[in-house]
Order: C-alpha cells, then sequence, then structure tokens
C-alpha cells in the first residue's frame, strides 16, 4: 500500500466491549449512528503509555479517528466526550448500563444506519448517570428498543380476540409478547399469570413521555416483578440468554441482603409504593 | 492455513492440526503458528516428546489449591499452609499471574485468593462462573479470623464491577473490603490521560 493514504472515518460512537487481540491490541465493538456495530482495532492500550486505553474502555462515549485496514479498521485516535464516571461508581446502575449495551449489541446490524439506537442508548446512559431511577430508564428503554425494531409488546388488548384486557385478569406470553384475556387463553398453553401492578406500570411506561413515567414510585419487591417480566420478554425476542440481565438480579439481591443485614428490616422500602398507574 | 490442507481432501493434515494448535494459544498469531510447528516439525524427536511431556504433565499435576484457588502442586498451596503469614487479610485477585505480580513487591504478608476471571457480562462471565462462592464458604468455614479483603482486581470496568459485587457480599459478614488505590501510571503523561484516571488521581491524591 506505500503511497496511497489511507481513508479515514471521524465519527461519534459508544463503546460497548472489549477483547484482547494479541499481546497489547484490543478489539473494541463501537455503536455508530451512521455504521451501527463496528469491530475496530486498538493498538498497545494494554501497554500502561497508551494514549488510547482509557478513553476506549466499555460505556464510553467517544470520538474516534479510524482509518480503514484491510479486514477491520483501526482507531488511531480517541477521545472521550464522557465518560459517565457516576454511573461506574454505582453497581445497580452500571449492571443496569451492562445490560443496556448488550441489547444495543444483540439488536444492532453491523455496518447499517442505527441512529435511532444510538439515540437511545446515550439517552438512558445519561439519565443513568444523572441519577434518574433504574428502574423506568431501563424499562423506557426495553420498550423503545422493542417499538424500534418492530417487537412493540401489547400490554392492552388481547393478542387472540383485541378485546381490553383488565389488569387484574391478564395472562400474558412472553413468546407472542403480550397479554391474553381469560376467554382466549386455552389457545395459548405457554401463558402465564402477570402481577396486575407491575402490568398497570408498564402500560404506563409505554404510553407516558418519559419525565411523567419517571414520577412512578416503585417498592423493591415491584422493580424486581417489572424487571422479571421484560427480562423474560426481551430474552424471549433475543432468542438467547442474556448473562447481564441475570447480573442486574445478582446485584440487586446482593444490595438488598446487605441493606437487610445492615439496617435492619424496617428500613427496607421505607416510603416506597407503587402509584396506582391506571 | 490452506497451504497445510491435506491434498487428499479427507480432513486437516497433521501439521495443519499442529498450526490450528498452536494458533489457540494466546499472543500466537497465524504466522508465529505456523514458524512454531515448522520448529517442532524440524527438531529431534526428543525435543518434540519434552514438549508433550510438559504439557501433559502440567495437566496432571497441576491442581487448584481449595483454599486460595490459586494454581498450585499440592493443597493447600504453600502460601495458604505457610504459618508466617498474616491471617486476617486475604487480597482477591483475578489470575495466578497476579498473585506473582503482587509477591513481587514484597509488600503483602496475608493471604491470597483467585477469582479466575472477572464478572464480564459481555463475554458471558457473571459471578456463578467465577471463584466467588469458594471465597465465601472459606471466610465463613475456613479462615475465620479475616477482618480485611483488598480486592485488586485490575482498574477496568469489569474489575470496578467486580469489587463492588464482592463488597456488596463481603461487608454484611463485617468485613472490611477495600480496593487498591487508582491513579495515573508511573510515566504516565497528563495530557494524555483520560478524564477517569486524571480525576481519580486527583481524588486519591496524596501528603508530598
Ligand atoms: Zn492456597
Amino acid at each position: 500500500m506505500p503511497g496511497r493514504a489511507p481513508r479515514v472515518t471521524k465519527t461519534e460512537a459508544i463503546v460497548i466491549r472489549q477483547r484482547r487481540l494479541g499481546d497489547a491490541d484490543r478489539i473494541v465493538t463501537l455503536i455508530t449512528p451512521l455504521r451501527g456495530k463496528v469491530d475496530v482495532v486498538a493498538k498497545g492500550v494494554l501497554r500502561s503509555k497508551s494514549r488510547l486505553a482509557g478513553h476506549l474502555e466499555p460505556l464510553t462515549h467517544v470520538e474516534v479517528v479510524l482509518a480503514h485496514g484491510r479486514s477491520l479498521d483501526v482507531v488511531t485516535q480517541a477521545q472521550a466526550v464522557e465518560s459517565f464516571p457516576a454511573l461506574r461508581g454505582d453497581l445497580d446502575r452500571l449492571s443496569a448500563a451492562l445490560y443496556l449495551t448488550e441489547l444495543a449489541d444483540r439488536f444492532t446490524v453491523e455496518h447499517a444506519d442505527a441512529t435511532g439506537l444510538f439515540t437511545l442508548l446515550h439517552a438512558a446512559l445519561v439519565r443513568l448517570d444523572r441519577g434518574d431511577g433504574q428502574q423506568v430508564v431501563t424499562r423506557t428503554y426495553e420498550l423503545a428498543l422493542l417499538d424500534a425494531t418492530g417487537f412493540r409488546p401489547e400490554w392492552t388488548r388481547c393478542l387472540g380476540c383485541g378485546v381490553e384486557v383488565p389488569a387484574g385478569e391478564a395472562r400474558w406470553s412472553p413468546l407472542e409478547g403480550g397479554v391474553i384475556c381469560v376467554e382466549c387463553v386455552a389457545r395459548y398453553p405457554g401463558a402465564l399469570p402477570i402481577d396486575a401492578t407491575a402490568l398497570r406500570v408498564l402500560r404506563a411506561y409505554q404510553s407516558l413521555p418519559y419525565e411523567e413515567a419517571g414520577r412512578i414510585r416503585l417498592t423493591d419487591d415491584l422493580a424486581a416483578r417489572l424487571e422479571q417480566i421484560m427480562h423474560s420478554l426481551m430474552r424471549a425476542v433475543a432468542e438467547r440468554e442474556l448473562k447481564s440481565a441475570a447480573f442486574v438480579s445478582a446485584a440487586r439481591h446482593a444490595r438488598v441482603a446487605e441493606e437487610t443485614a445492615t439496617a435492619g428490616l424496617d428500613e427496607i422500602g421505607n416510603g416506597a409504593y407503587a402509584e396506582d398507574a391506571d | 492455513m490452506n497451504d497445510f490442507r491435506d491434498p487428499s481432501g479427507s480432513g486437516a493434515s497433521p501439521i495443519a492440526r499442529l498450526v490450528d494448535a498452536f494458533h489457540r494459544l494466546p499472543g500466537i498469531g497465524p504466522k508465529s503458528a505456523q514458524r512454531l510447528a515448522y520448529h517442532v516439525l524440524r527438531a529431534p524427536e526428543e525435543e518434540a516428546r519434552d514438549l508433550a511431556d510438559a504439557l501433559m504433565e502440567v495437566k496432571r499435576s497441576v491442581v487448584l489449591c481449595a483454599r486460595c484457588q490459586n494454581v498450585t502442586a499440592e493443597t493447600p498451596c504453600r502460601i495458604c499452609s505457610d504459618t508466617g503469614r498474616e491471617r486476617t487479610i486475604i487480597c482477591v485477585v483475578e489470575e495466578p499471574l497476579d498473585v506473582v505480580a503482587i509477591e513481587r513487591t514484597g509488600g503483602f504478608h496475608g493471604l491470597y485468593h483467585v477469582l479466575h476471571g472477572v464478572i464480564s457480562p459481555a463475554d458471558g462471565v457473571g459471578p456463578e462462573d467465577l471463584k466467588i462462592a469458594e471465597l465465601l464458604a472459606r471466610i465463613r468455614d475456613v479462615d475465620r479470623d479475616i477482618a480485611e479483603v483488598i480486592v485488586a482486581t485490575n482498574p477496568n470496568l469489569e474489575g470496578e464491577a467486580t469489587s463492588m459485587y464482592l463488597g456488596r457480599l463481603l461487608r454484611p459478614l463485617g468485613i472490611r473490603v477495600t480496593r487498591l488505590a487508582r491513579g495515573l501510571p508511573a510515566g504516565a503523561d497528563l495530557e494524555y490521560a483520560d478524564d477517569v484516571t486524571l480525576g481519580r488521581a486527583l481524588e486519591f491524591r496524596q501528603e508530598v
């Protein structure tokens, strides 16, 4: 290639993961607005004097310059725009962020426009970092992601007959992605019971603007039920286990156990309640 | 590696198999794998047998220490059975090589625990895939005098997630959980430091 200047691209990106390549290099997976998911090579990042290393950690919003290589592009410059330090310092928010990026990873195609998804992921990371509730950020992100990819779940009308299902009588199917009424339940052998309060919150999350959805207050217990419903839905759509989803739950269990051990039971869920969202 | 394909087309030739085996080793690219395979091919038979024996021997005789999970020829390992070491403090590391690195400093005289990895959901590794249950069981049943656990995982996202998670599990047991100090590496250049590193270096500044 002597004499031919390499073509370069400058783009913003969110770093979603890294893996080792040989002794000092890494393959970094980026979500970019215009080129979707791209794997790029970062040279020398495992050396302590590397100028790229800290800028290419997962969960960093970064400006990169990429030189087009034979197989993979190579990062020639990287400058962190936002590194979301508050999010990194809190296990619940960090595990939530890892889950958001795993979903982004599963739902994006390589080298295709992903402007909408990039915006969703970026907004969710900013919200987690500034301290918005982990549940509202994660659940609205999941719902928006499903919307954008054609998997919008149906929380109100029965998948079988279209009738409005009262929250207290609803069943649901993660595989079919929606609720089922008592009349139709026989036709859906995989249908499961669904917690009425959790269903009302999901309806609200799907229909309300983000700021209003954020005003719904949740107990730890209700949060766990919401999480369980949405994790099984996302697993069904992604058609695979999501390791980060299990870690979100493990981190929460460990927090609740620690709070129980140190503060005593009476402090748990103090003052928190679930607003009736109907 | 098409050059090594068995001309009969019935599958991989012995040399292609060897090249593949070397290529699977960390840090060995396709070119190095070919060089190593040709070296073995040209080497005297004894040299090849020594290599094969050493490979099999390490798999046969090296086990994990039942307490600290470090690789060892006997369990409990030399460090765990050394009565001269402080038995109130455990340093938790990702890999056996990290024990070697910390021992080299000569600055730590407590016990170790090797996790054999780090929590990294993106790579399919969760807490249940690491030696975390073994750490808790050991503190509960064997090393009951532990007062402090130093989490010496790498100062990256996965290392931080692992240390915060361990903190949640260990603090309810009345154990002080600490983390290695973070800051600028020796020989670093402020101008090129990223915000997270520089921010932490400021936060953990010291008297001069
Ligand atoms: Zn040992």
